[in-house]
This record gives C-alpha cells, structure tokens and sequence, in this order.
C-alpha cells in the first residue's frame, strides 16, 4: 500500500455508502495514480458501481474521505467535482437519444469556459473517434449499441477531465465492441488519462488493467496488479471462473 | 418527393405580415373577433408557457393551473380591494408567483416522474381549498369569488396579451436554440447523464419552472382581468391545466410553434363544435383528440418536420 502513495490522482480511505438507509459500502480504500488504468472487479453485488457514484458525489457518504487531486471531495456536488476534472461515465450506454453527436460533444464541453479549451477537446476526441467527425448530425437512436458506448465515451472525454470512471463499458455490447471499447481506453490512458473501471468481464479488465481491487459485499478483499491478480489461484477459483 | 425547404427570409416576411395583421385587428374587427383572438393569445401563453418547462425538461406539470390561479388572486384582489392598476396588478402577481414557484420547485423538483405531477395536482387542488375557505374571507372574499371593474378597454387589453405571447414566443425561440436549452432537453433525455456531465440540474430545472410561472403567470392576471371575475373554482380549475397541455400536445411537445398553432386551431374547432352541436359537443371533441393523438403522436409539428415539410430543426 505504501508505494501507492506517490503521484495519486485519487485516494478513497475507508468510504462508507448506500441507498438510503442500506449501506452498501462498509468502508473501501483504494486509490488510481497517474497514467493507471485501475479496475474494480467483483462479484454482482459487492459495491462496484456504488464506489463510482459515491466518488462522483452521486450517492452521499456518511463517513470516509474521498481526495481527489490532493482536494478532499467527500459529498462535494457532482458538478462541482466534474468541474474540477472528473468524467464519470454511467452504466448502460447512457446517450440522450434525440440529440446529435454534435450536440452530444457539445453538452460534454459545456463545463469548458474557453472556446479554445473546447476546441482542444474537440480535436482530442475526433482524434480518438474519427468516425464521429462524419456523424456529426445524426441522433443518437440512429446509432448500434457499440457506437452509443463509443459516443457516450466521447462526451465524457469532452469535459477535459483529469480522470475518467468508467461503469461497465462493456455491458451489452457484442465481444468485437467489447474490444473495441477496451482499446480505446487504452489509448485513452496513453493520451495521459487514468481510469478507474468497474466491470464485470474481470479477466479481461484486469489483462487490460495495471493494477486491480477485488471487493466483495462492500469491502476490500484482494488487491494488486493486474497480472499478479490474473494469476492468484484464490481470485482465479473466486472470481475468474477457474 | 421531398420538398424544398422554406426560405428563412420568407418566414421572417410571413411572421411579419401576420404580426401586423394582429396589431391592426382592433381597427376593423368586431367585438367578437377581437374576443376570440384574446381567447387564442392567453392560451398560446399558458400552452407555450408549460411546453417551456414541461416539453423541454420532461417534467409533466399537472399545476399548470396553480399559476394562473395564484398570479390571476394577487392581480384581481389587488385591483378589486386595494385600487392598484392593472399595469401594475399584472406584473406584481407574475412575480410573486414566480417567486412561490422557486419554493415550490425547490421541494416538489426532486420529485421525479409521475410523483411530481401527482404533488402538483394535489398542491392546486389545496390552493383552490385554501381560497374558498372561509376563515379568509376578509382577504380573498372567500368561495363567492370576486367581481371587478379594471378598467381597461379590451383594445387595450387584446394589444397587451398579444405583446406578451409574442415575447413569449420569441423567449421560447431564444431558450431552444441556447445552451440553457440544450441543458434542459439533456435533462429531459437523461438526468443522471445530465448530472454528470456537471450540469446543476436542479437548478436549471427551477430557473425553467420559474419562468414558466412567471410568463403563464402574467397571462393569467390579464385572463381574469378579461373576464373581471375569479373565483376558487374558475381560477384553480383542472380545465385550465388540461387545455394548454392538449393544445400542446396537438402542435407538438417541445417545438416553438407547435403550442400556438395547437391553441388556435383547438380555439377554433372548439368555437364551432360548440356553435354547431352544442350538445354533443363534448364527445365529438374527445372522438377528435383521439384520433389526433393515434396518428399524429408527435403533434402537427412534429409530424410535418418527420414528413420534410418543415426543417427537422429544434428552433421551430
């Protein structure tokens, strides 16, 4: 745990949260450092998603720190964390159907207050998703279930963030989709920005991932790289299927 | 065969034109023509005024009625009892009911889906109560509702609601066509999207709901004024929320131009069933909206910029 103190991005320390009266998370730690990909795997139930919108200020924590960029954020509102460089992409393909891709690009740059920030963003995107340039006018329910993944992607991208969670990227998409997504997320860590994903495919999040957490009903229970996870016999049997 | 689409300078001449048609009506038309023109304007207002909010954000208001009633008590009362002119009666009652609106909205817009439109049926439905009852006689005259003389010619009155709906509707075009807007239709499409794109959707939820008061507030006060009577019953009336929601729905839920296009086509064809059948005029009107609504689900509007008779563009 130590080496992991060094250049974090973001630090959860003991996070308690729920829905309401049910507490779901009985204090998690963990923490995603500059140009990581981390993933949270687990089994159905054990608080993936939860962490994601209680970090995003989503769902209220009622005791543990969230620090994100060396600020303590614990229970700040969602857009004053998104403000200061968080991209949270829920789960589900979340697109707004009856806007365009240009419109989509341009509800996520809405926090940008330069036009030349905005442009920046723009070019980082297209770059990522050159399709998207040729789309520009069509609506997002004219899209596949892939190609909503990718433009919900996109417009969490255009709030310049800092650091992206990303909630089941894959789910319901077809394995070549899947990949896809996974790629790009690689790509999107080699333009120098570190994810957090929660997902439910763990062993090929974790191939994909340089270091992981394992949680189960709400806490802690394995942690470390990604190979080294991949390759532990208890998460193996536990969580990998064998 | 597609169409091709309409020139903007020729919208722009046509708007013209029809807007000085308006003006000029007072100098030629009948009593009646006039009457039935203010009829049309106030509930363009109300219709606009709840597409603003409801066919933007998503959120059904079923209260629509709640402003007009309280905005159309303040203005009345304070030109029965306290003397005050319309000119002022009028804005003061759209502002504190704006004002009220901001409280309302800051509990009940939490409130999702078909919760928040029960709250709001059941806050007009209080109001009404709370109006007629009798320990407040001294204030609002109680269920016996009250008679007033504003003064003011109907000219007068027809020029002041027809200013009001075509700001109403030039506000309509400025928010469709703004970031605000689009912050409003993300809201509609996704909240949790919404929010995590860093909008503050609560707030812009209320600046909308807000507005919508205040506009269909102001069309309320110049409605009793027009009528110079309001009573629990009238001003609180289920009537006048369903209206300008059908009218809506008739034109095209979150257009520009479909709440004013449903309000005066309803206007009318409610004029003649009710000249014509009096009797049957009610399911003869419902038998209507039936089929409007089977076949032409997305209004008149919407069914035109689906057919490439209109640009499929937001700003119309």
């Amino acid at each position: 745990m130590m080496e992991r103190d060094e250049k974090k991005i973001l630090a959860v320390e003991g996070l308690v949260s729920g829905y309401g009266k049910m507490e779901v998370l009985h204090g998690i730690s963990l923490s995603v450092r500059r140009g990581e990909i981390v993933a949270l795997i687990g089994p159905n139930g054990a608080g993936k998603s939860t962490v994601l919108k209680a970090v995003a200020g989503l769902l209220r924590a009622s005791s543990g720190r969230v620090v994100f960029l060396d600020e303590e954020v614990t229970n700040h509102p969602t857009y004053e964390i998104v403000e200061k460089g968080l991209a949270y992409n829920p789960q589900g393909r979340v697109v707004f159907p009856d806007m365009t891709v240009q419109e989509h690009l341009d509800m996520g740059a809405w926090t940008l207050r330069h036009r030349l920030e905005k442009e920046k963003a723009l070019e980082r995107v297209y770059l990522l998703f050159p399709w998207l340039m040729e789309r520009r006018k069509r609506k997002a329910n004219q899209m596949s279930g892939g190609e909503q993944q990718m433009l919900s992607l996109a417009r969490a991208l255009m709030t310049h963030p800092r650091l992206l969670l990303l909630d089941e990227p894959s789910l319901g998409l077809s394995p070549k989709w899947v990949k896809t997504v996974f790629e790009k997320i690689i790509e999107i860590k080699k333009s120098g920005l570190p994810c957090l994903i929660v997902e439910q495919k763990a062993a090929m999040a974790l191939e994909y991932s340089d270091y992981g957490y394992v949680l189960e009903t709400g806490k802690n229970r394995y942690e470390g790289k990604g190979d080294d996870l991949l390759n532990n016999p208890d998460v193996r049997r536990l969580y990998l299927g064998g | 065969m597609r169409r091709p689409p309409l020139q903007k300078n020729h919208a722009y001449l046509g708007i013209a034109a029809l807007l000085a048609f308006l003006i000029a009506i007072p100098f030629f038309a009948s009593d009646y023509w006039i009457t039935l023109v203010t009829l049309i304007l106030i509930f363009t207002v109300y219709a606009s005024g709840w597409n603003l909010f409801s066919g933007l954000t998503g959120y059904t208001n079923f209260g629509l009625a709640w402003f007009i009633g309280v905005s159309g008590y303040i203005s009345s009362l304070l030109i029965a009892d306290h003397s005050f002119s319309w000119l002022f009666a009028w804005p003061i009652g759209a502002v504190l009911t704006s004002i009220a609106s901001i409280g309302v909205g800051y509990i009940l817009l939490r409130i999702k889906g078909v919760y928040f439109a029960i709250s709001m049926v059941a806050l007009t439905e209080g109001t009404r109560e709370l109006f007629g009852t009798e320990y407040l006689t001294a204030i609002t005259h109680g269920g016996k509702g009250v008679p007033f003389v504003a003064g003011i010619k109907l000219s007068s009155l027809y020029w002041a609601i027809l200013l009001l709906a075509t700001l109403t509707l030039l506000i309509c075009y400025k928010i469709t066509s703004s970031k605000f807007g689009l912050r409003l239709l993300a809201i509609r499409e996704d909240e949790l999207a919404a929010e995590t794109l860093g909008i503050r959707t609560t707030r812009d939820k209320i600046i909308a709901f807000a507005l919508s008061a205040f506009l269909v507030g102001l069309a309320g006060a110049i409605h009793f004024t027009y009528q110079n009577y309001i009573d629990p019953s009238f001003a609180f009336s289920i009537h006048l929320t369903l209206t300008p929601i059908v009218m809506t729905l008739f034109g095209g839920v979150g257009t520009v131009f479909g709440p004013v296009i449903g309000a005066t086509l309803f206007t009318f064809i409610h004029e003649i069933l009710w000249a014509e059948l009096s009797l049957l005029y009610m399911s003869v009107f419902g038998a209507i909206l039936m089929v409007l609504i089977l076949f032409f689900p997305q209004g008149l509007l919407g069914w035109m910029k689906e057919r490439e008779i209109l640009p499929r563009i937001r700003k119309i």
